[in-house]
């Protein structure tokens, strides 16, 4: 299906119908590597794979439910309170994700228990909630949720194992290098952050930008008749 | 507009929707809370007994007091219960190490929980953990790693008036710089509203429960 699909970032929000909503969110419209939204947990709790997972799946679960419940009302509400609708469900989510994080691990709460009421102010959340969800069915709206929110957490976990390879010389906790390595301790830091994000991006870009110039050939190959006009 | 869409919405289907949603969620956050107290509270039980591991170092043994009204001590089971609670420590031969005391107030986001060791003889704090909270990440959660702000903890003067029953010299928090005497705090700047909260329930707490420990000091030096 996505053969069919130009390379190019669309510039509205909304999937194009031929688009897998699923591979939509996760890699061709990545709310992190294209979009560029949700900055403030991507560079705040990158600094290691664990903690960038769980944020990650944290999200996850909050984007396919409220999703999931946004699609499920999106016939009854009024447009007029649809935001507001909009921000209880999630923030409901959001809710729910923290009894769970507090119930099921002590670690990860207290690496993340400050971030994850932010969920609800992450812009990618809203995003889908308006785009997508406010209008598509149930199945596809948390599809595209669970979409989104899997390469929200690739996103991140890209940057923490970065971060946590250089700057701790450890993959989710495990010693990469040996005891004679010595951590770059500046990817842990803030800064380390922007210059994780900045090698992704760059990577992710170059990596479009190849496939979209490969498309184009292997496209124009396949209609001679039009390349003969042409030239 | 096209023919086929609905008239403007009334008022009160506008309000009977957002009180339906938000009746839901309330139900949906409800029901979540209640299915996951029990492993909760134990989480919180571990982290508790963590702190007050690290704030006495060296401890074999410990015995938890709850605080009567009547201003006795009772001894209690386990963690169970709410109300400030007393952890006595002692090493391995028994001998007295400190006690641990379970302070909260309200931060900037939300509730702060600490625990601090006082040393009652001295009647001063010598240590102070943060155990749980929800302030912002980067400015008030320094409260928990702020190296110069965990110095203020070596010896907070707590001195307390018994015959006046109150704190001969009130635990203030002051400007970060401005910290002249013992029994004031040096702020984080940049965190002002959560060093304030960690002053006044350290204060709060002192002006409760020192009355109660000094006299109740023989019987928890002894262990029983």
């Amino acid at each position: 299906m996505s053969e069919q699909l130009s390379c190019h970032p669309s510039s509205g929000v909304a999937a194009p119908e031929a688009d897998h909503p699923f591979i939509y969110g996760l890699w061709k419209q990545n709310p992190v590597f294209v979009h560029v939204l949700g900055m403030c947990p991507t560079l705040a709790i990158t600094n290691s794979v664990r903690n960038a997972v769980a944020m990650g799946l944290a999200t996850t679960f909050v984007l396919v439910f409220s999703n999931g419940l946004i699609s499920m009302v999106r016939k009854m509400v009024p447009k007029q309170v649809r935001i507001a609708t909009y921000i209880a469900i999630i923030a409901t989510a959001v809710t729910i994700v923290d009894y769970l994080v507090k119930a099921i691990s002590i670690d990860v709460y207290k690496a993340l228990g400050a971030y994850i009421p932010l969920i609800v102010s992450n812009c990618i959340v809203l995003e889908r909630a308006e785009a997508y969800a406010g209008k598509k069915p149930v199945g596809k709206s948390m599809l595209d949720g669970l979409g989104s929110g899997f390469g929200f957490a690739l996103a991140l976990s890209s940057l923490g194992m970065i971060r946590e390879v250089l700057g701790a010389g450890t993959f989710l906790g495990y010693s990469v290098f040996g005891p004679n390595f010595e951590p770059w301790v500046l990817f842990l830091l803030p800064p380390g952050g922007f210059i994780a994000l900045a090698i992704w991006l760059l990577i992710f870009t170059v990596w479009r930008e190849q496939w979209g110039k490969r498309k184009h050939t292997a496209e124009k190959a396949e209609i001679p008749a039009f390349a003969e006009v042409g030239s | 507009m096209t023919p086929n869409q609905p008239p403007p919405s009334s008022g009160f289907r506008m309000v009977r929707m957002l009180g339906t949603v938000s009746f839901i969620c309330g139900l949906l956050i409800v029901a979540t809370h209640i299915n996951t107290r029990a492993r909760i509270r134990h989480n919180q039980e571990i982290m508790m007994s963590e702190s007050v591991a690290q704030l006495l170092p060296g401890m074999q043994k410990q015995i938890i007091y709850g605080i009567q009204p009547s201003g006795g001590l009772t001894i209690l089971p386990g963690l169970e219960g709410d109300g400030p609670r007393l952890f006595a420590g002692y090493d391995g031969s028994g001998r007295f190490l400190g006690i641990v005391i379970e302070a909260s107030d309200r931060g900037y986001a939300d509730v702060i929980s600490a625990m601090y060791t006082y040393s009652p003889e001295k009647q001063t704090i010598t240590g102070f953990k943060v155990v749980d909270m929800r302030e912002t990440p980067g400015l008030g959660d320094r409260i928990r790693t702020d190296r110069p702000f965990a110095e203020n903890f070596t010896g907070l003067d707590a001195k307390f008036d018994f015959d006046k029953n109150q704190s001969s010299h009130p635990i203030t928090v002051v400007k970060h710089g401005a910290k002249k005497n013992s029994w004031e705090i040096d702020a984080i700047s940049g965190a002002t509203v959560s060093s304030r909260a960690v002053g006044r329930m350290l204060q709060k707490s002192v002006q409760d429960v020192a009355p109660v420990i000094s006299k109740n000091l023989d019987r928890i030096k002894r262990g029983i």
